[in-house]
């Protein structure tokens, strides 16, 4: 068979940019299950399995290659999902996200490449509708001392254990798995469990009661790198801060899009911010570490199947997500904002590619391009004198 | 290149191209090519001549079949300025002409002259060498284009077509291409580091032939023994050196451009229209030979490099030494040979015969082993991920072009500057999902090309048919009237015949002109940004 240059190609494939974001995640997951336990373990688990059950499905329907597995886009999708659902989420809600983020958003929309929205933030918005008591509270082991007090628990100190712990993990998969409580010796205790143990994050604390465990814990002067804090999330954001850190040193991703939403987001928030007003603007401190600002940067708004591709357009893109992360979070009815700021930002994507597209070559302004129309068969003889 | 610019800090002589945007740097697999010395090759039993090696016109043979040839004696004619004259590189005997495969693309398989050597190496006598110093740019260009010298580039510009452009009178930079971007190629390194001498003379022939005010050699800062020996030379006269980054496709005329000047070079527009006229190193040392040595170019060093190769080295070829004799004097590997490439990885172009003959643009050929040229990895979705983009050397945005090409969006393609593609390959080097970009832009520029060629036979046709009718008619009418007329009338009529040439030629020029005026009209009706509104229906 005879083939055209190039004959030499570079290394990196669709998997390994895939695997490399995915490893990316793991400072910050590990941070995540040091703090929180092993809700987000089980998250990663039950999200990702099911990913690739329905993406196979999927490809086998299509009549595609069940190589196309390897392309590790659906395992990322998963894992993205996972993340942002609460841990402690009950298994259908993790399920049904996956199912529509690989399904609906992914799939029926052409597969790999065709989908014009974020599938893991399509799936969280929609579970955000669906469910919003589930997905607004954090369910977490760490509030199961108030409530196991008068079961069958009663004889461990729960408050002694550390998140890491056997119990802490056979109640984390309780709450996962609902089901199982059937097995187990005091069925209402779990059921319990998944009622009322509530966590809101920092920011969704400040906005309602006007301070956070965040703040306070800043202001006692306490140390963010101990689970004393009170929170875990000032150290989840520094760690996806620092995987999103290692996916520019290996140029997986651009700098555009992070540094527009990071900038637009403590400009804009350093602008509006009284202080010692009881205003529910909130600190640029809280805006960036309090919620999911950093993985929303580096991870979620940088995908590139729906973001905007030129790099002026990318910078344009990421404002235009930090502003609306900001005026969702504080102006709008929803409590975190990045999942539908990023979907804001995938539907301005193609007219910013469209507009912002670079300058090419021996070209005066944009419009001058449309010359080539007429007399391109000038620049055919152009070929490289290497 | 930092260190570059460490040895050369206070060397007013050298100076530094700016880092040309996008761009990749590729694995270059030159060592192996550059460790042993240039040689020429023995003289080959056989040299099969391409009567076509540039882009343009096949040169008219001036020898037949039976003929004995002498070394340097001239066996075709150009046949207009875009084709070259062409030298017998060897004595022998003109066996044959005929088709034969050749490498050049745009006619693979074309006539050649058939010469069996009989390995005396004969020469016709040469004339005393020039003094160039003493000559004036009228006399200097005729000797160097009637050298039959081509780009030796790649891409085979006539250098006769090259040089006409650039007599324009206000060229007033000339840059010598010795940036050899590419990867596997060798050639002008190995050539620069073995003749500095000549090529900065050539150079310095080529400045004095068009008047240039300044000349600057470009080479890529990585490669420190071609700089070294430049460099013994570079403060001599105007010529200095620029040194590149080494990136590709920094060595492509545009990109090239950019980086000496930090200007582009406007869409469609030759080099020489912006004042600065580019020629490759290899060209200039046949400049040198053909001026100072007084002989026409009938060799140029090519590499032979690959890892089916057991002694890969850059070799001084005869044009029309076959390809397979080559690789078998490098002693070549059958077993882990896969692929035959002349050029370099990114843009050259397969071997699918290698009986073919090497002309005077092929500056490289690859004797590729399956690690070097891995099979092709199947085709997966596009991501959109935009790494192409940040290689383009151009500025397109080629995931759009993608998009465009499958759905066959031509006037899109066109307005985003589909044919400002110079084809350098480093899209399809990045793609993380392997997809053969540059295939799909050459398979869109044809269907563009051919679209547009069809449309102006088919638009050409029927002017002819509507003149054709237009004719008949008038002759109709004019049968007519001279059966109604008197035949007095019809005497003088026939001295003023409507078929003498000046009433035919008068008639020609009106139809032509409405038909003209109607084409005008269609276009103006079809496009809006057609100037030509005119309402010029046939009246016939």
């Amino acid at each position: 068979m005879i083939t055209s240059s190039p004959f030499q190609h570079g290394k990196q494939t669709v998997g390994d940019i895939m695997s490399l974001v995915i490893i990316a995640c793991i400072p910050g997951i590990c941070i995540s299950t040091w703090h929180f336990g092993y809700g987000l373990i089980l998250n990663i688990l039950l999200a990702t399995s099911s990913a690739l059950a329905f993406e196979a499905a999927c490809l086998l329907m299509r009549h595609r290659s069940l190589l196309a597995l390897k392309d590790n886009s659906a395992l990322l999708t998963a894992v993205l999902l996972a993340i942002s659902i609460p841990p402690g989420s009950p298994w259908w809600l993790v399920i049904s996200g996956s199912f529509v983020a690989i399904v609906m958003v992914k799939h029926i929309y052409g597969g790999l490449g065709q989908n014009p929205f974020n599938p893991a933030m399509v799936a969280y918005v929609f579970l955000l509708l669906s469910f919003p008591l589930d997905m607004t509270s954090w369910h977490l082991p760490i509030a199961l001392e108030n409530l196991t007090g008068g079961s069958a628990e009663t004889d461990i100190n729960l408050a002694s254990l550390s998140p890491l712990s056997w119990q802490r993990l056979k109640l984390s998969v309780l709450a996962a798995l609902p089901f199982l409580s059937t097995f187990y010796e005091n069925p209402q205790s779990a059921i319990g469990m998944i009622d009322g143990m509530a966590m809101a994050t920092p920011l969704i604390e400040y906005k309602m009661a006007g301070n956070s465990a965040i703040l306070a814990s800043r202001d006692a002067g306490q140390d963010i790198f101990s689970r004393q804090s009170g929170t875990g999330w000032e150290l989840t954001n520094l760690s996806y801060l620092l995987g999103g850190l290692f996916l520019l040193y290996k140029r997986i991703i651009s700098w555009h899009i992070p540094f527009s939403i990071i900038a637009t987001l403590g400009v804009i928030s350093f602008l509006f911010y009284a202080p010692n007003s009881s205003t529910v603007f909130g600190t640029p401190y809280l805006h960036l570490l309090g919620s999911a600002t950093m993985i929303g940067a580096f991870f979620i708004a940088t995908d590139p199947v729906s973001a905007a591709t030129g790099n002026n357009a990318k910078i344009v893109y990421g404002i235009i997500i930090g502003l609306s992360i900001y005026s969702i979070r504080v102006w709008g009815s929803y409590l975190d904002s990045v999942a539908l700021a990023v979907l804001f930002g995938n539907f301005c994507a193609p007219l910013l590619d469209h507009y912002f597209r670079p300058r090419v070559y021996g070209h005066g302004k944009q419009g001058n391009s449309g010359s080539t129309l007429r007399k391109p068969l000038l620049s055919l003889g152009d070929k490289i004198e290497s | 290149m930092k260190l570059m610019r460490k040895i050369f800090s206070a060397d007013k002589n050298v100076s530094y191209g700016r880092t040309i945007p996008g761009g990749i740097r590729p694995r270059a697999h030159k060592i192996t090519s550059l460790r042993s010395r240039v040689m020429a090759t023995p003289i080959p039993p056989v040299l099969i001549i391409p009567l076509n090696q540039q882009q343009g016109k096949a040169s008219r043979p001036c020898v037949k079949a039976g003929d004995r040839v002498l070394k340097y004696q001239k066996i075709a004619e150009a046949a207009d300025d875009s084709s070259l004259n062409i030298h017998a590189p060897s004595s022998g005997v003109v066996s044959m002409i005929q088709n034969h495969t050749t490498i050049n693309i745009n006619a693979a398989n074309q006539l050649c002259i058939f010469i069996e050597t009989d390995g005396i190496d004969e020469e016709v006598p040469i004339p005393d060498t020039l003094d160039w110093r003493g000559m004036t740019s009228e006399q200097l260009l005729p000797v160097i284009s009637n050298a039959g010298i081509c780009g030796m580039g790649g891409a085979g510009f006539p250098l006769s077509k090259k040089i006409d452009s650039a007599i324009i009178p206000d060229i007033h930079t000339l840059i010598i291409n010795a940036v050899e971007c590419e990867p596997f190629i060798t050639a002008d390194q190995a050539l620069i580091r073995e003749h500095a001498d000549e090529v900065i003379q050539g150079a310095q022939i080529l400045q004095h032939a068009i008047n240039a005010k300044r000349c600057l050699l470009a080479i890529e800062s990585d490669k420190t023994d071609a700089i070294e020996a430049l460099s013994n030379y570079a403060d001599r006269d105007s010529i200095k050196l620029l040194l590149l980054d080494n990136k590709y496709p920094a060595g492509g005329e545009r990109q090239l451009i950019q980086a000496a000047t930090g200007k582009e070079l406007p869409a469609g527009h030759l080099p020489a229209e912006a004042g600065i006229y580019v020629q490759n190193a290899g060209t200039v040392f046949s400049i040198y030979k053909a001026v100072v040595e007084n002989k026409p170019c009938i060799s140029r060093v090519t590499t032979l490099t690959g890892e089916a190769l057991q002694t890969p080295k850059n070799f001084n070829a005869l044009v029309g030494t076959q390809v397979s004799w080559l690789f078998d004097l490098c002693g070549i590997d059958n077993k882990t040979h896969s692929k035959s490439v002349a050029g370099g990885s990114l843009m050259g172009i397969e071997l699918m015969d290698n009986s073919a003959p090497i002309s005077q643009s092929t500056n490289c050929l690859i004797a590729g082993s399956l690690s070097e040229f891995p099979d092709i990895m199947p085709e997966q979705a596009c991501i959109r991920c935009g790494y192409c983009a940040n290689a383009c050397p151009s500025g397109l945005l080629p995931q759009q072009l993608l998009a465009y090409s499958r759905c066959e969006e031509d006037e899109l393609l066109a307005q985003q500057g589909l044919f400002d593609c110079i084809e350098c390959g480093a899209c399809s080097y990045v793609c993380p999902s392997s997809i053969p970009l540059v295939q799909y832009y050459r398979s869109s520029k044809e269907r563009i090309i051919s679209a547009r060629q069809k449309k102006e036979t088919s638009q050409a046709w029927q002017n002819r048919f509507q003149y054709h009718q237009y004719r008949i008619k008038k002759l109709k009418d004019e049968a007519l009237s001279r059966t109604s007329a008197k035949p007095v009338i019809d005497k003088q009529q026939s001295a003023d015949d409507p078929f003498s040439k000046e009433q035919a030629a008068l008639e020609v020029a009106a139809a032509v002109a409405r038909v003209k005026a109607k084409k005008g009209n269609v276009i103006a009706s079809s496009a809006a940004t057609d100037g030509s509104q005119s309402d010029g229906e046939p009246t016939a």
